[in-house]
């Protein structure tokens, strides 16, 4: 095409760029102006807690902006659940995103899902006391330790506030940045260190193949890197009563156990104890050597490494089999005998069966589900 | 790689055919066929669209932010649709006289706006230019097939050529020459396609 | 000056009907679909949608006529016009996305994800650039607009009228959702065929 025309050009891209720029305006101040909800007020455990914000955003982000920190992973999408909040009052309609997560049960009681409700008016909630003392944290990479082909060990110093005050079993939120056009999301791990060493956190964290935050942090973040986390959160954490206690967990579900152990050999609690440690194959196995010590070092624990996909000929010695099978086999025959299971949905719900087939009271199984 | 691609295309053109299955893209699909011409000309033009389009998101995936990455989208189809209208109207103005208008409308084709924000965003440029190509194709494939039920029997042509020995035995379904023909026929075609679909995919126990 | 008035009125009521009834922009000119498809089985969502598609229609092509003839035409830009009633009607949807989350929550709630997808409803766009062929003045097009959007709005709440009466376990396979709503939308083409030749604009 002959003679392209410059000013041509140039007068469209700025002709467009005008356009733009005066709807975005347009709408920057229709938005002030339509969705002004004014101040409102949240009132929170009954009078605890009064919070005078500006109306218009999630709930979740209202109370995050004002320093509770309610769980959440999914970023506000209403997919994750994790952000369940007892609202009392001023919640507005039930929406259908938030329908799915929630039980007949839970919105008969109130509960909704705090990313997808709107602070348009006062608003009354009830949430767990243990949400007063989560915080946000900044913290920077101590190291990225290669425990098998794909787990790797995270430990954090935490640089503000400089201690964590938490319990073996708990968990912490992780914040990923933005890298190669994939957004910034949260993620829940669970913390492997234990208590006494307030001033670090550690994780233990398995890739997941095109996972938004595994992929972070195992090819773009650095040693050294500054990083934020919120916690602690949970409620998953060993029971006073000293009972003899199972723990079963594999790959990165091992995070917790691995506090909660650490935790015993500390307090030099007297429980008996057994760890199943279910994996595919050798190489995918880690802290072996330590757990071995464990036995040793603890009064009475027995480490019950199992393997489901390793091939028969060669030279294992350990159990071999489906992680339930494994524990069907050697799991003692005590009286209150309490279970702790960190894992996937699947293998949860198959190692309750088992264990309640065995004999373990269902209320006295314990466990941290993730996705 | 080349049976990936192959199985890709064939989800696109058949299972995840745009029109009859997940049924986007129809308002073209029932203004432009009644005409084999007309069809065939917005059909090359939906599929280049869709094809290139997809193809452009993907290779800017990883540059384009979250907060304006619908907008960036309309833009780069709006800027092909703009190259494709200015093709047709060089190529053909009779034909394009009457689909003008609906050429300009490939803009909103929830077809191309689909697969850019549900494929294109999140995979690579060659794959993402097959599934663009291949729901054009599978668009194509539908509509061309309503343009032979509608325009012999509207017509008695077939791009413009009389039928054989037309007048002996063709009478004019002037149904077929206006709208409701069009709904009536792609009811028929999308019923059609979505039982045996069903009955493969129970077959196949999906 | 009385005739006078009394036809531009007169004008404005026909070109309001012919939008509406005899090209009508979804049940003889095929634009806006998608949404119909996907909304259409309950009436009291379709007349919340129908209500925000005439607002988006009017606003839209009125704009549009004042940005197409008062600045593209006079700068030599004619050829943006496909990407700038785009951007208009992007950014009025926004806008009455907001209006209505703040009347109406239900409303909000059960339109869902159809709300934004009245960007990319080829109505809207369509009846902006139908109006291009037309050689209507300023308050004739807001008649073109509004008779469009109402057009638009008759169509998908009678459709979904008799949708709600249909009990779609009763049908054969594969016939359900758009198969049955493509055969109503086709009888419902035919009845308003004899709208036509009713009024010659």
């Amino acid at each position: 095409m002959a003679g392209i025309q410059w000013v041509n050009i140039l007068i469209s891209i700025g002709f467009l760029t005008a356009v733009g720029i005066a709807l975005t305006l347009l709408l920057v101040i229709a938005e002030k102006r339509i969705l002004n909800y004014g101040d409102c007020e949240i009132d929170i455990n009954n009078g605890k807690k009064k919070l005078t914000v500006r109306g218009g955003s999630s709930l979740l982000s209202t109370l995050s902006d004002n320093g509770i920190f309610i769980p959440s992973a999914c970023g506000g999408r209403g997919t994750c659940a994790y952000c369940k909040v007892s609202v009392l009052a001023g919640g507005g309609m039930l929406g259908p995103i938030e329908r799915p997560s929630l039980t007949d049960d839970e919105i008969a009681r109130g509960v909704r899902l705090s990313c997808q409700v709107k602070v348009r008016s006062d608003v009354a909630i009830s949430i767990p006391d243990e949400i007063f003392s989560v915080r946000r944290f900044r913290a920077t990479v101590v190291h990225k330790k290669p425990l098998t082909h794909d787990i790797l060990e995270l430990r954090l110093r935490l640089v503000e506030p400089p201690v964590i005050d938490f319990t073996a079993g708990q968990y912490i939120q992780l914040e990923s940045r933005e890298y190669r056009g994939r957004e910034a999301v949260n993620r829940a791990y669970s913390m492997s260190s234990i208590p006494s060493d307030a001033g670090h956190v550690e994780l233990i964290i398995r890739r997941v193949p095109e996972g938004i935050c595994t992929t972070w942090i195992f090819d773009i973040l650095q040693e050294g890197e500054e990083i934020s986390l919120s916690g602690p959160y949970g409620e998953f954490r060993l029971t006073d009563t000293q009972a003899p206690a199972i723990f079963i967990a594999g790959g990165s579900g091992m995070a917790p156990i691995w506090a909660m152990l650490r935790r015993m050999r500390e307090i030099k609690d007297p429980r008996p104890a057994w760890y199943f440690f279910g994996a595919l194959t050798q190489r995918d196995l880690f802290f072996v050597e330590e757990l071995r010590k464990l036995e040793g070092e603890l009064g009475n624990f027995t480490f019950i490494p199992a393997l489901s996909n390793e091939p028969p000929d060669t030279p294992w010695e350990g159990e071999r089999g489906l992680i339930t099978d494994v524990v069907r086999r050697r799991v003692p025959d005590l009286p209150g005998r309490e279970a702790y299971l960190c894992g996937s949905p699947g293998m949860i719900d198959a190692c309750v069966k088992t264990l309640v087939d065995l004999g373990v009271a269902r209320e006295h199984i314990y466990f941290d589900k993730f996705a | 790689m080349s049976n990936g691609t192959a199985k890709l295309f064939l989800k696109d053109v058949w299972n995840d055919n745009p029109v009859f299955r997940q049924v986007l893209g129809i308002c073209s699909a029932l203004a432009v066929t009644n005409l084999l011409s007309n069809t065939l000309f917005m059909c090359a033009g939906v599929t280049a669209v869709t094809a290139l389009s997809s193809l452009t998101v993907s290779l800017l995936r990883n540059v384009t932010p979250k907060r304006i990455r619908m907008i960036v989208q309309v833009l780069i189809i709006a800027s092909y649709v703009m190259m494709v209208d200015i093709v047709i109207r060089a190529m053909a103005p009779d034909i394009h006289r009457f689909i003008g208008p609906y050429v300009g409308l490939i803009i909103t084709n929830c077809i191309i706006m689909g697969r850019a924000e549900g494929f294109a965003s999140q995979n690579r440029p060659l794959p993402s230019l097959v599934d663009g190509f291949a729901s054009g194709i599978g668009y194509s494939m539908i509509l061309i097939t309503i343009a032979l039920v509608r325009e012999p029997m509207g017509f008695g042509t077939i791009l413009g050529v009389p039928l054989p020995a037309r007048e002996q035995w063709w009478h004019q379904w002037t149904i077929m020459v206006m709208p409701p023909g069009a709904f009536f026929t792609l009811a028929l075609v999308t019923w059609f396609a979505r039982n045996r679909l069903e009955k493969t995919m129970k077959a196949g126990g999906k | 000056m009385e005739q006078f008035t009394s036809s531009i009125v007169l004008s404005i009521l026909l070109i309001f009907a012919s939008a509406a009834f005899t090209d009508n922009i979804l049940l003889a000119r095929f634009l806006g679909m998608c949404s119909v498809i996907g909304v259409s089985n309950r009436v009291n969502t379709s007349l919340g949608l129908g209500a925000a598609v005439i607002f988006v229609t009017v606003v839209t092509t009125a704009m549009n006529y004042a940005v197409y003839y008062y600045m593209l035409v006079p700068l030599g830009l004619e050829y943006l016009r496909l990407i700038t009633f785009i951007v208009m009607i992007a950014a009025v949807t926004q806008l009455i996305e907001m209006i209505i989350e703040r009347l109406s929550e239900g409303l909000y709630y059960s339109l869902g994800i159809f709300l934004p997808l009245i960007t990319v409803n080829c109505a809207i766009l369509g009846l902006s650039l139908f109006m291009l062929n037309k050689p209507y003045g300023f308050i004739q097009t807001l008649a073109f607009g509004g008779g469009g959007g109402f057009g638009w709005f008759l169509a998908i709440v009678l459709i979904s009228g008799i949708r709600e009466k249909i009990d779609e376990k009763r049908l054969p396979p594969g016939l359900a959702g758009p198969g049955i709503t493509l055969i109503i939308i086709g009888i419902m083409a035919l009845a308003f065929v004899g709208f036509s030749g009713m009024i010659k604009i």
